[in-house]
């Protein structure tokens, strides 16, 4: 029936006649006379434009000229012709690696995209550091991208090519007949070898050569000498901080750059968790206020001065005990003699459980120090000595032996390898590297000490070289390229194969002598295997290390004759002492603008170095102690050990009366920067006439006119009496009492039958009890332990580096505008808040004052002279009733139903009402373009173009104007949910990791997902020491942190007002 | 007995008052050229002004950097400025449609320059929300336009959206209720134009009016209608700006005061402003005689009333601090933002202007003398300022958390934009003396006769001298016979 319709639309298409045909086909039904019309020149002049034409004719004309001027942002995106097997666009990939520049062994883990290297984590693989890394290693990565880097070799300062260096330094370096070769401590064996087959030598076998000299930055020759005299065996001992109980710290910052502090970092963690069945109670005797003095239980503060007496008197203290015979020793104060009863009883109740470390370089004092270890039995238990650490083997006397050698004209050939000695020895180097005729260096980017040398053969960085490492006995690792090299650069040690006449790449000649010396002991089958794993882990231990010298000998050292000489050791006037930061380190990297960005965990001053003085002796000589941004530093003239420099006078609550500290490794020019940051304090450090280094020294100050601006981010250091913000008690509270003795509920003030009652705060929610979509799916939070966190600022880097962060600079950082998404707060007590009971400070202030509420809450923003001191990380708490959320006018900032407190850029116009409402002020502004603006072009990396290849390419850089802040690395979040859907499993805990969680080795912080029964986030919300920063306000934040716990008596079981 | 009501001082004053007296003194600035004052003040203001345009195109081309502001503190100078302002555009609307409603004929000496003044100022203040955003161009973000993108919308919890539909409310209705009073005066101008051009605009601006007897019916009509439509908006244009605070939880910002609070101090500054705009224009433009004393005074009374409400507001918010027993709110008014805070020189300031200040306006002869008026007005202008600089910036600089305290420090730009604003308001204000009728003429003169006394001094002989139209022996023995009734066009 259908088929017998039929529809037409005229008689030609019923009739089906040709013309219809015909012209059905054709796309007009007429001929257009475009021929014509174009084809005659005449009818086309004749055509008139008529108005309306023409003023088509205009508006196209302007519509396509406007266009064509608005230039289309120009994306370079080059395809792989062939794809690389291994690379994915889009997938990260993972390599382990290897990174010490001196200062720290770090085994690490490289993530590349594209082939780019764009983040650093820890290894969690090495029995060594398990993972913990700290800022100077994680922020290394925007190093490669420098492009202030050298590019090619050069000799006497122009541009050569390697040809021309191989034949010209070749032939300079076969007729040299004193070759000397400087270079930091080397732990990799095979550049070891190469560099003896350079020097005619077998270093791997023979521990002194006079050719081959290691020069550590920061020198720990002191100890080491020690060492050799007490044990036969010029090492540093491992020691197993996860067994002490008790530690004793006399101006050692082992927390934060001295020694392996990576891997002390990593045992202190372990015996700091006071759920377990004993905590470590840790004593810190020091000037300035270190990151390790910030965490210890007791600090108290002494001169430097002062380490070789109370070593001494410890001693004793001990000896008395222990039937051992008393030394003579310089007789402390009163004061310190009290405390030290204490510290010796702990010690003594923990023998061979205790550790007794100390920062001093005197040989003398590391001596005694050895005594006290050996009395309190801890050789062999807390301390190994057996197995020791490779990471320093400097020696003092040889670098001056060598500047002697130089001065008289008799090296021929030098060649420096990562070091720059220039900045850190000064001019005597520089004096005598004149006086060598062929001077190389290897470093990767200009230094000082390149600047004088006639060759330069730029190393290839880290990231791009093949490399091993033998930090402790037993353990290796090794370092592999994660991209090819950027510049015409060669690895140091390819180099010096070449003029060795070595054949063969370093790659090879690592892994043929890894299959001589290494495999065997490893108890592998097969090398290929063994290679592999190790390639593939980065780090191998193996059961018997070939290179253990297991004779050492008892301790036998007289240690009244080693007393004696340290009575003798007078001090005179204020003492300086020079420290390392964590972030800058020995200087050798200070050039790195995020480390100058990260604030200095302890005084949190940004972009320079400067005078710490005590603030009750600044307040006496009239100098500024409350510092702002408009409210700048004084400064003042610092004259030892015959240099005096300017620099800007910044109280330190803490400092030793009668001594200052200066932070080494300031000085270096950051990126395109003119001017230096900060200033060169490597000239204070004092060396007598055999070239003993000692980093303490009498100083002279004087006035000087005028005042310096700081970049200071945190300008109020009490936490006011805020026990909601931060929350701690003492252990025998937390042992003895339950929960809502060291963490109570919050109470408010609420009314019940006209009268007055406390009323959990959670009461006042008025958002209804149930939230039933917090229970459901994923509900992704941390948990940050307030007790572990050291404070180091490895997360604040990391997550600078993982979400593209941008540099602004000293200015901007001056004027409170830092980008940090994750910022550490550190607080100092106040003179009247005791340890264990922050919520009675204005009580006690008032009762101690006699003053009202008024000037209570005034003489509170004081911090003590000695305070307390706790570190919080502080990022985006993402609450579930967040006020950012509820304020902004286009619903820019939303909540997922994840528990993420979301960011919309694109739709962000930046009104700034959410970082207004938000309690924890931790949202960022982009106040300016950071990444073209002219302010920012000298240092910010983003501005270059190679700079920008460290980009995380999962997370936009931020517009002008827009607000951004943490985002639990959603990136993250959801590469992990992809992964566990293609595997078709539910995410696991452990699957997904933010930066800070994943650098951060202690452990402090935590994420996963809360509603994971099985997650250890969860297990550290429901821990009874879990509370939520100012929970009062009910804004049910995500991020849980947990009391801190001081091994401490509290304050009311004794009644004892004063603290440590 | 007293037989007749008790007679009101006159609105008007003098003797040779007349309809055309009125006209020529209210239209002397249009019809004649501009005064060398007038000129002077012109290009003082102008160059502000264009100073200020400089520095907003600054601030937009390179970022809110340029400002002072940093993390902790997002707002300072630019939302001070913003409810400043929109407290200064608060008077004009009060007196116009409040006191119409409530029949109070001494508005009409004032209300034209004072709903001028709310105009401009309204102008102003959304000046700043605007170019305190980070992206400006994306501003019409904040209406809920439909759009492509699905269910993109915005966000109708946010104070900060009531806020663009409040203000763009208030600002309507006042423009359209300052409008529709002007056009029986533009005809007036219209009608006495000589210049062609001038003829031309004023006919186009007095959109034909004819002032017949239904043109006047209207005319009062839809002013009553416009009035209760612009009452409730004066309440809610403050009421809903003081949400932007009440609503947060920074700590003395959370109040739930603030709605009444800050309308008080809305009428307070808009008071405060009318009488320093007018002291000047009735004395420059020689109008004393329509804007008398008696006015100063009513508005000074005015000020004593609303300014009593704001100190009782501070002193209950000091209280509310105290009594509360939450930390951060007692350390706030305890401590950071009182007596012994780093911003304690902005509050006391604020004590001194807004609180100490009006209390000499309690003794007639202070609020009755014009130097001491003015005087005291431009410190309470001042002193409004620096209450909102207070709410802001000191309840900001110290919240929640010790570890982010800071200051603010204006920078050159943040001052440029402000004092550029006052520039831009200036030159608004000297243009509308300049070409606009400054007084509600036709308005003015339905009081010229509401005052008696002289009448009912006056020989009947006087009267008819005076008035020869009335033939019969017509006394007026009472003030309020003739009051209400007069409609007289020129």
């Amino acid at each position: 029936m259908a088929n017998s319709k039929k529809y037409w639309k005229g008689i030609e298409q019923l009739k089906e006649t040709a013309a219809f045909q015909d012209s059905s086909n054709k796309e007009f039904s007429e001929q257009l006379p475009i021929e014509e019309f174009l084809g005659d020149e005449n009818s086309l002049g004749d055509a008139g434009t008529t108005r309306r034409d023409f003023l088509k004719y205009l508006g196209f004309g302007l519509a396509a000229a406007s266009l064509a001027a608005c230039e289309t942002p120009v994306t370079k995106a080059i395809p792989y012709l062939n794809k690389p097997e291994e690379i994915t666009p889009g997938i990260a990939n993972y390599y382990a690696t290897t990174f010490y520049d001196g200062l720290d062994y770090c085994p690490i883990l490289v993530k590349t995209r594209e082939g780019r290297p764009i983040f650093i984590k820890g290894n969690v693989e090495s029995s060594l550091t398990k993972g913990e890394i700290n800022a100077r290693v994680n922020s290394s990565v925007l190093s490669l991208y420098d492009n202030t880097r050298l590019k090619s070799p050069m000799i006497n300062g122009e541009e050569a090519t390697w040809v021309s260096i191989d034949n010209r330094l070749g032939k300079e370096l076969k007729s040299a007949k004193n070759i000397k070769v400087l270079a930091n401590t080397i732990i990799s064996p095979s550049t070891k070898s190469i560099i003896g087959k350079l020097l005619n030598d077998d270093l791997i076998n023979q521990t002194v050569s006079n050719n081959f000299i290691q020069y550590d930055s920061i020198s720990y020759s002191g100890m080491l000498d020690a060492n050799l005299e007490s044990f036969n065996k010029r090492a540093i001992p491992t020691y197993n901080l996860d067994k002490a109980k008790s530690i004793v710290s006399v101006g050692a910052d082992f927390l934060a750059g001295w020694l392996d502090s990576l891997q002390y970092n990593v045992g202190y963690a372990s015996g700091r968790n006071p759920e377990k069945e004993w905590m470590s109670k840790h004593f810190q005797f020091e000037a300035n206020m270190s990151l390790t003095g910030t965490n210890a239980d007791v600090r108290i503060p002494v001169k430097p001065s002062e380490y070789g007496s109370i070593i001494g008197s410890l001693y004793n203290k001990v000896a008395v005990k222990v039937g051992a015979n008393k030394i003579i020793v310089t007789a402390l104060n009163k004061v310190h003699d009290r405390r030290l009863n204490e510290v010796a009883e702990h010690l003594l109740l923990h023998k061979g459980e205790s550790v007794v470390f100390c920062g001093s370089n005197d040989k003398s004092i590391q001596l005694l120090v050895n005594g006290l270890n050996n009395l309190l039995g801890n050789y062999g238990k807390t301390i190994d000595i057996e197995k020791t650490s490779y990471v320093r083997q400097g020696s003092d006397k040889m670098f001056t032996e060598l500047v002697k050698e130089m001065e008289s004209g008799s090296v021929d050939a030098l060649l420096i390898y990562g070091v720059d000695p220039v900045f850190t020895s000064g001019e005597a180097f520089k004096k005598a590297l004149k006086k060598v005729k062929t001077s190389v260096s290897f470093a990767v980017k200009m230094n000082e000490t390149s600047a004088e040398c006639k060759y330069v053969c730029p190393d290839n960085h880290f990231l791009e070289s093949w490399n091993d490492a033998l930090p402790v006995d037993g353990h290796y690792s090794l370092a592999q390229p994660t991209i090819s090299q950027l510049f015409d650069t060669r690895q140091a040690q390819e180099s010096m194969m070449k003029w060795a006449g070595v054949d063969g790449s370093y790659y090879q000649f690592i892994k043929s002598s890894w299959e001589t010396t290494i495999f065997p002991q490893s108890g592998s089958l097969m090398f290929t295997d063994f290679w592999n794993k190790t390639l593939h882990d980065g780090v191998v231990d193996v059961k018997t290390p070939l290179n253990r010298i297991s004779i050492v000998s008892p301790f036998s050292i007289d240690v009244n004759s080693v007393a004696n000489n340290i009575s003798k050791q007078k001090s005179t006037g204020i003492e300086l002492v020079l420290y390392i930061k964590e972030g800058i380190g020995d200087g050798l990297s200070s050039d790195n603008p995020i480390l100058q960005e990260l604030p200095d965990p302890v005084s949190k001053i940004t972009w320079d170095n400067y005078v710490t003085m005590n603030p009750s002796e600044m307040e006496n000589a009239g100098y500024n102690v409350q510092l702002g941004q408009e409210s700048p530093a004084n400064i003042i003239s610092v004259t030892a050990n015959g240099t005096s420099l300017e620099l800007p006078v910044v109280s330190q609550p803490g400092q030793a009366k009668g001594t200052i500290g200066i932070a080494l490794g300031y000085g270096k020019n950051v990126g395109k920067m003119a001017d230096p940051t900060g200033k060169n304090a490597f000239p204070f450090v004092l060396r007598d006439q055999d070239g003993n280094i000692s980093y303490t020294t009498s100083a002279l100050v004087t006035d000087i006119d005028g005042t310096y601006p700081i970049a200071i981010t945190q300008m109020q250091h009490t936490v006011m009496g805020r026990d909601s913000i931060i929350r701690e008690t003492t252990l025998d509270v937390f042992k003895d009492g339950d929960k809502s003795d060291f963490n109570p509920s919050h109470t408010l003030i609420g009314h019940k039958d006209g009268k007055s009652v406390n009323v959990i705060t959670k009461e006042f929610n008025i958002w209804g009890k149930d939230q039933p979509v917090e229970k459901i799916g994923h509900r992704w939070g941390m948990s940050i332990d307030l007790n572990t966190c050291t404070g180091c600022g490895a997360c604040v880097t990391a997550c600078n580096i993982e979400n593209n962060i941008a540099i602004i600079g000293k200015d901007e950082m001056r004027r409170g505008r830092s980008m940090h998404w994750l910022r550490i707060d550190r607080y100092y007590a106040s003179e009247y808040q005791d340890a264990g009971d922050i919520a009675g400070t204005l009580e006690k202030t008032k009762e101690a004052e006699d003053v009202g509420t008024t000037f209570g809450y005034k003489h509170m923003e004081d911090p003590a002279d000695n305070p307390l001191v706790v570190h919080q990380p502080m990022m985006c708490q993402h609450c579930n009733h967040a006020g950012c959320e509820t304020v902004c006018p286009v619903a820019a900032t939303t909540h997922s139903n994840e528990g993420l407190n979301m960011m919309t850029y694109n739709r962000c116009i930046g009104t700034r009402y959410c970082a207004n409402n938000c309690a924890y002020k931790v949202r960022r502004f982009n106040w300016y373009n950071y990444t073209a603006y002219k302010k920012f072009s000298e240092f910010n990396p983003s501005q270059d173009d190679l700079g920008r290849m460290v980009l995380n390419p999962d997370v936009v850089v931020r517009s002008r104007g827009v607000m951004e802040k943490c985002s639990m690395c959603v990136q993250s979040i959801q590469a992990a949910k992809l992964q566990a859907k293609i595997a078709g499993k539910p995410v696991e805990d452990g699957d997904v990791d933010c930066a800070c969680s994943s650098v951060c080795g202690s452990g402090a912080i935590v994420f996963g997902d809360l509603n994971d029964t099985k997650s250890k986030v969860r297990a550290g919300m429901e821990n009874d020491r879990a509370y939520r920063v100012i929970e009062e306000k009910g804004q049910e934040p995500n991020i849980f942190y947990q009391t801190k716990v001081r091994n401490l008596a509290s304050s009311k079981t004794t009644k004892n007002h004063g603290h440590s | 007995m007293h037989k007749e009501a008790a007679i009101r001082e006159p609105l008007i004053l003098g003797d040779d008052v007349t309809y055309s007296k009125i006209t020529a003194d209210v239209l002397h600035a249009i019809e004649h050229e501009p005064t060398k004052l007038w000129k002077v003040l012109m290009t003082i203001a102008t160059i502000t002004a264009l100073w200020g345009i400089g520095c907003i195109l600054y601030l937009v081309g390179t970022g809110i950097g340029t400002w002072g502001l940093n993390n902790t503190m997002g707002w300072a100078w630019d939302i001070t400025n913003f409810v400043w302002w929109v407290g200064i555009g608060h008077a004009g609307t009060l007196i116009s449609a409040v006191l119409l409603l409530f029949r109070q004929k001494w508005r009409m000496a004032i209300n034209r320059p004072a709903e001028a003044m709310t105009i401009f100022a309204v102008f102003m203040a959304g000046t700043f929300p605007l170019v305190h955003m980070g992206r400006v161009w994306m501003a019409y973000w904040v209406f809920p336009l439909p759009n492509q993108f699905g269910s993109l919308w915005v966000n109708f919890n946010s104070p900060l959206l009531w806020d663009v539909f409040a203000i763009s409310t208030y600002m309507s209705v006042s423009l359209v209720f300052w409008y529709i009073g002007l056009i029986p005066d533009f005809a007036t101008v219209r009608d006495r134009a000589s210049k062609p051009v001038q003829k031309l605009m004023y006919s186009l601006m007095s959109f034909g009016w004819t002032g017949n007897a239904k043109a006047w019916q209207r005319f009062e009509e839809v002013s009553l209608v416009l009035a209760g439509l612009a009452t409730p908006l004066v309440f809610s244009v403050h009421s809903i700006v003081s949400m932007d605070f009440a609503t947060s939880i920074v700590p003395g910002w959370h109040s739930t005061i603030f709605p009444p609070y800050f309308v008080a101090g809305a009428v307070f500054s808009g008071f405060a402003m009318v009488q320093t705009l007018m002291l000047i224009a009735r004395k420059a433009m020689r109008l004393e005689y329509i804007i008398t004393v008696k006015h100063i005074e009513y508005m000074n009374i005015v000020i004593i009333v609303t300014g009593g409400i704001v100190g009782v507001a501070y002193c209950t918010e000091f209280f509310i601090g105290w009594y509360t027993g939450v930390q951060y709110e007692s350390y706030v008014y305890m401590s950071a933002g009182a007596a012994t805070g780093p911003y304690a020189w902005a509050f006391w300031s604020l004590i001194f202007c807004n609180f100490i200040n009006p209390a000499f306006l309690w003794f007639k002869k202070i609020r009755t003398s014009l130097t001491a008026t003015f005087i005291i007005a431009l410190i309470i202008n001042i002193g409004m300022w620096f209450e909102r600089f207070d709410i802001i910036v000191t309840c900001l600089s110290r919240d929640y958390l010790p570890s982010t305290w800071t200051m603010f420090f204006p920078t050159w730009v943040d001052l440029g934009v402000f004092i550029g604003t006052i520039g831009i308001f200036s030159v608004f204000y000297l243009l509308f003396l300049k070409y606009f009728p400054v007084l509600a003429l036709n308005e003015v003169k339905t009081i010229l006769k509401s005052s008696g006394e002289r009448y009912k001094n006056m020989s009947d002989e006087d009267f008819k001298q005076l008035h020869p139209v009335f033939k019969t022996d017509i006394k007026v023995t009472n003030d309020t016979n003739n009051k209400d009734n007069e409609e007289t066009t020129d």
